[in-house]
């Protein structure tokens, strides 16, 4: 017997469905869409499948965003968002204040222990927001989403980021956001 | 409940410690006290004209927009004030008042620095004649800040004025050195 192999949707599109339905509605609207796009697939050919796919994806966006908008989940990704940017664009800000006190003024650079403590400031903030998490999906979005505070903060603050520490600011964020996590769990 | 009262505990602590570190680290004997110096191999009085006159301390001190020549003539008691960008606080410029304390030209130049509800200090810069041509240049620098929270950061200041301070005399070195003339 003859087997073909069976399409899989597009893996960006089905992320981006599963990223804005959230835990509750992900898995139920992706696998009702999946169904649809194996049948289309096969009776009309992969390309109509995924042009339907992602035809789909498309408009339930905006829907699935106010649903989340509604059940408090998109204010709590905002929430994580804000906690982790904050901390950092106030540090900035008093960074900002005590090289604008050196008398005879100065540049833009920060002492690498300035940096030190902005970095410890956004892994305690990541870390708290990660043991908000109650499942494992869920600490990962919450690590993408400080992640995402960090590159926000950074690309609003005054002072300048060498290269060492964007790369770790963008690291660290996440993966004290899952250490987080994990700590709450074994508790 | 639990929770609520770690981050909280996390949050005081996180502003409580620094502070109180900030507090202790200002009692220190050096506190608000900034000194470097350089060797260059120019004569004294070579040397004394990058740091009187203004289109060449212009130069040397970076940020420095505009530097004002001393008025009424270069004494004891003249004024000169130099107009800084201040790049942390949206390119500002900050006008900041000199007034000569000490004037012995090529050995001692001694200003008292001012800006209204910032800052006071005082800049003494030594030349020190070390043969075969060549100077030694010590700048002195101590101040006071205005404002609480300049004060309790002041071990943060300092350090930065030092380094910045550290580069403007590396700077100088190398434009004496090089017999760069005015742009």
């Amino acid at each position: 017997m003859k087997t073909y192999p069976v399409p899989d949707p597009p893996a960006i599109l089905r992320a981006l469905l599963l990223a804005c339905a959230g835990d509750g509605h992900g898995e139920l609207i992706a696998g009702d869409l999946h169904e649809e796009f194996l049948y289309l697939c096969e009776e009309r050919g992969d390309g109509v499948g995924r042009r339907w796919y992602a035809s789909q994806v498309v408009r339930s966006l905006p829907e699935l965003l106010r649903l989340r908008i509604r059940s408090g989940d998109l204010t709590q990704l905002l929430a994580v968002l804000a906690s982790v940017a904050a901390p950092l664009l106030l540090l900035d800000r008093l960074w900002c204040f005590v090289y604008s006190h050196i008398p005879l003024k100065d540049g833009l650079d920060r002492a690498a222990g300035l940096l030190a403590v902005n970095m410890a400031v956004l892994c305690i903030a990541s870390a708290i927001s990660g043991a908000l998490a109650r499942t494992a999906r869920r600490a990962a979005t919450l690590s993408l989403v400080s992640a995402m505070g960090v590159a926000v903060a950074l690309w609003a603050s005054v002072g300048a980021a060498p290269a060492w520490y964007i790369a770790g600011a963008l690291l660290a964020a996440p993966a004290s956001s899952l250490a987080g996590y994990k700590k709450w769990r074994t508790q | 409940m639990k929770w609520v009262k770690r981050i909280g505990m996390a949050v005081a602590a996180l502003v409580i410690l620094p502070a109180l570190t900030l507090l202790l680290l200002g009692l220190r004997s050096g506190a608000g006290r900034v000194q470097s110096s350089v060797e260059v191999q120019a004569s004294p009085d070579q040397l004394w004209t990058w740091i009187d006159d203004g289109d060449h301390v212009k130069q040397w001190v970076s940020w420095t927009v505009e530097m004002k020549p001393w008025s009424p003539r270069a004494a004891v008691g003249a004024t000169r004030s130099a107009v800084m960008r201040d790049a942390n606080n949206g390119g500002a410029q900050m006008v900041i008042d000199g007034t000569c304390t000490e004037y012995a030209p090529p050995r001692t130049l001694g200003v008292k620095l001012s800006v209204p509800n910032e800052f006071e200090g005082l800049q003494t810069y030594h030349l020190t004649d070390l043969g075969d041509g060549r100077t030694r240049l010590v700048i002195e620098m101590s101040y006071h800040f205005d404002s609480a929270l300049a004060r309790l950061m002041e071990p943060l200041i300092t350090p930065s004025a030092r380094k910045k301070m550290d580069g403007d005399l590396a700077r100088l070195k190398s434009l004496v050195e090089s017999k760069a003339e005015l742009r």
